[in-house]
């Protein structure tokens, strides 16, 4: 192990002790809400998926010529077009999915994000070149913000940069990364797999505990799994991570002619996250080889377990969830 | 030639951009972040909606890096939990009206010894660092609102610091190099740095005792 990552494992120690806090806001709480047209231009609204906040308190605004008191909405002859937002989205509700049904035609389907809290309501036909823009903001920022607040992902990551290095062998461990979680993202996504998600979050946990044991075993000067084959460690594992990325997608709902490109902007925003991450990572360990910031001795390894630990502890919890003894 | 011109001057211009960026950042737009990404990282971003931190802690930071790097070290450590400390306290007294003063006095402090190129100990760097650190930690845990939560604010705070103090010390100390003639004007440029920021804090603190 490089000793300028010792200092900077120490922190990591501090913040992966407060990291379970963190990771239950990984979990997104969302509202999806139905809007059935009964007749021309007027609809029956119904929270399909109720928000945690409740659905009186969502402060829903629709399009002006629009009149709306739950269940009813009447946008008159003009139709349900215009701009909609959710003007209370936060951390108690981080998105909603609005789903309109029309009397004719296929349903569609919004997201509101707290990124992208508003959107443009189109009428039938074909997107236009706004709303794909508006797709583009909303699954872009809801990519970064998952990565962002995904402890998990980002310390399984710091694990590999630990193990590997800084150099050649990282890029390809991170890309090697990278493919196998945007291929198991896509089919997840298009439901070519189907993994039940509270497994599928112990076994991320299980990963980042995986990589802890590698990173003792590499201080002891034995030879792992991840520091021989760092990128087919890195891929398999990112298969398993892509499909908890697409797990985030699962609850939204998108409308089946949006999805590829919803999907593409949503991994480019976890790429783009990652990216951030790991640039900081390597900034801050030229940082620490620059100061000659060391942590001797037994200081070496306590990173390590505490990296261990901490990703245990995730994996207990997640299990006791699995096994619904939570 | 345009375009060699235009490469040479990008960087200038990014950063200008980039500064007047972060400078025109307020309190609003960390609560923005809190929304979004929650406490941690709205803690993380809060010191940047205050120019007071921003120049303290890069002063701070110029200062430990100018010293070199055995006195910069252990300010990796004293200066994140002198803003844990602070913004924990902080969190229970109401700290505001010195606020502003206490933040020029220190500016003026860490200029004058920047440019004074004065070879503290480092002992006393890391009261200093401590000190300082505290006291912006108390100023930013004022961002907290009654739902925040206030142990991943405060690291979120702590964190900030502890990036923002390895990169800009790390970045000083390898501007400065070693102690070498041919290098020289380095060492005049990060001093003529600090009779700048003597001279911001004493701005600011006029600001403060006029408003």
């Amino acid at each position: 192990m490089r000793p300028s990552l010792r200092i900077l494992a120490a922190w990591t120690i501090v913040s992966a002790f407060f990291a379970p806090i963190a990771v239950h806001a990984h979990e997104s709480s969302l509202g999806a809400l139905e809007l059935r047209e009964v007749r021309h231009g007027a609809y029956v609204a119904r929270w399909t998926i109720e928000p945690t906040i409740g659905a009186a308190r969502v402060d829903l605004r629709m399009p002006p010529h629009c009149f709306f008191r739950l269940p009813e909405l009447d946008c008159g002859e003009k139709g349900l077009v215009g701009a909609l937002t959710i003007g209370n989205l936060g951390s108690r509700m981080s998105a909603a999915l609005i789903k309109i049904i029309p009397m004719e035609g296929e349903a569609r389907s919004y997201t509101i994000t707290t990124a992208n809290p508003t959107v443009s309501i189109l009428g039938p036909g074909a997107p236009s070149l706004q709303s794909w823009i508006e797709l583009g903001a909303t699954y872009l920022n809801y990519g970064v913000d998952h990565i962002l607040l995904g402890a998990d992902h980002l310390l399984f990551v710091f694990g590999l940069i630990w193990i590997v290095g800084v150099g050649r062998r990282l890029i390809g461990t991170i890309t090697a990364f990278t493919i196998g979680h945007s291929a198991s993202l896509a089919a997840a996504a298009f439901g070519l797999v189907g993994v039940p998600e509270r497994p599928l979050n112990a076994c991320i946990a299980l990963s980042i505990v995986f990589v802890g044991v590698e990173i003792v075993k590499k201080r002891r000067g034995e030879a792992g799994l991840t520091a021989r084959y760092p990128s087919a460690v890195a891929g398999a594992f990112g298969l398993v991570h892509g499909v908890g990325f697409a797990s985030a997608l699962a609850g939204l709902g998108i409308e089946s002619r949006l999805l590829p490109a919803a999907l593409a902007f949503f991994n480019l925003g976890v790429e783009i996250g990652q990216l951030a991450f790991v640039l900081l990572t390597l900034s801050l360990l030229w940082a620490h080889r620059r100061l000659g910031a060391v942590l001797t001795g037994w200081g070496g390894l306590v990173p390590a377990y505490a990296i261990g630990s901490v990703a245990m502890f995730w994996f207990i919890g997640r299990l006791l969830r699995v096994l619904e003894l939570d | 030639m345009r375009h060699g011109s235009a490469m040479k001057h990008w960087p200038r211009s990014t950063s200008a951009g980039a500064l007047a960026l972060i400078a025109s950042a307020t309190s609003a737009n960390a609560h923005i972040i809190g929304a979004r990404l929650g406490d941690f990282y709205a803690g993380a971003a809060h010191p940047l909606t205050d120019l007071a931190d921003l120049i303290l802690w890069f002063a701070l930071a110029l200062l430990a890096g100018s010293l070199g790097p055995s006195a910069a070290r252990p300010i990796l450590l004293f200066f994140p939990l002198g803003l844990l400390a602070g913004s924990s306290v902080g969190a229970e007294v109401v700290f505001a009206p010195a606020g502003g003063l206490a933040a020029s006095g220190m500016l003026v402090l860490l200029g004058l010894l920047l440019a004074a190129g004065l070879r503290i100990h480092r002992n006393l760097l890391c009261v200093i660092a401590f000190g300082a650190a505290a006291m912006r930690g108390a100023s930013n845990a004022g961002g907290m609102g009654p739902e925040t939560n206030r142990l991943l604010f405060a690291l979120g705070i702590a964190i900030a610091g502890y990036v923002a103090i390895a990169l800009v010390a790390a970045a000083t100390v390898a501007f400065r190099g070693e102690e070498t003639v041919s290098r020289g004007w380095r060492r005049i440029a990060i001093r003529a740095l600090g009779s700048w920021i003597a001279a911001i804090g004493l701005m600011m603190g006029g600001l403060a005792l006029a408003s």
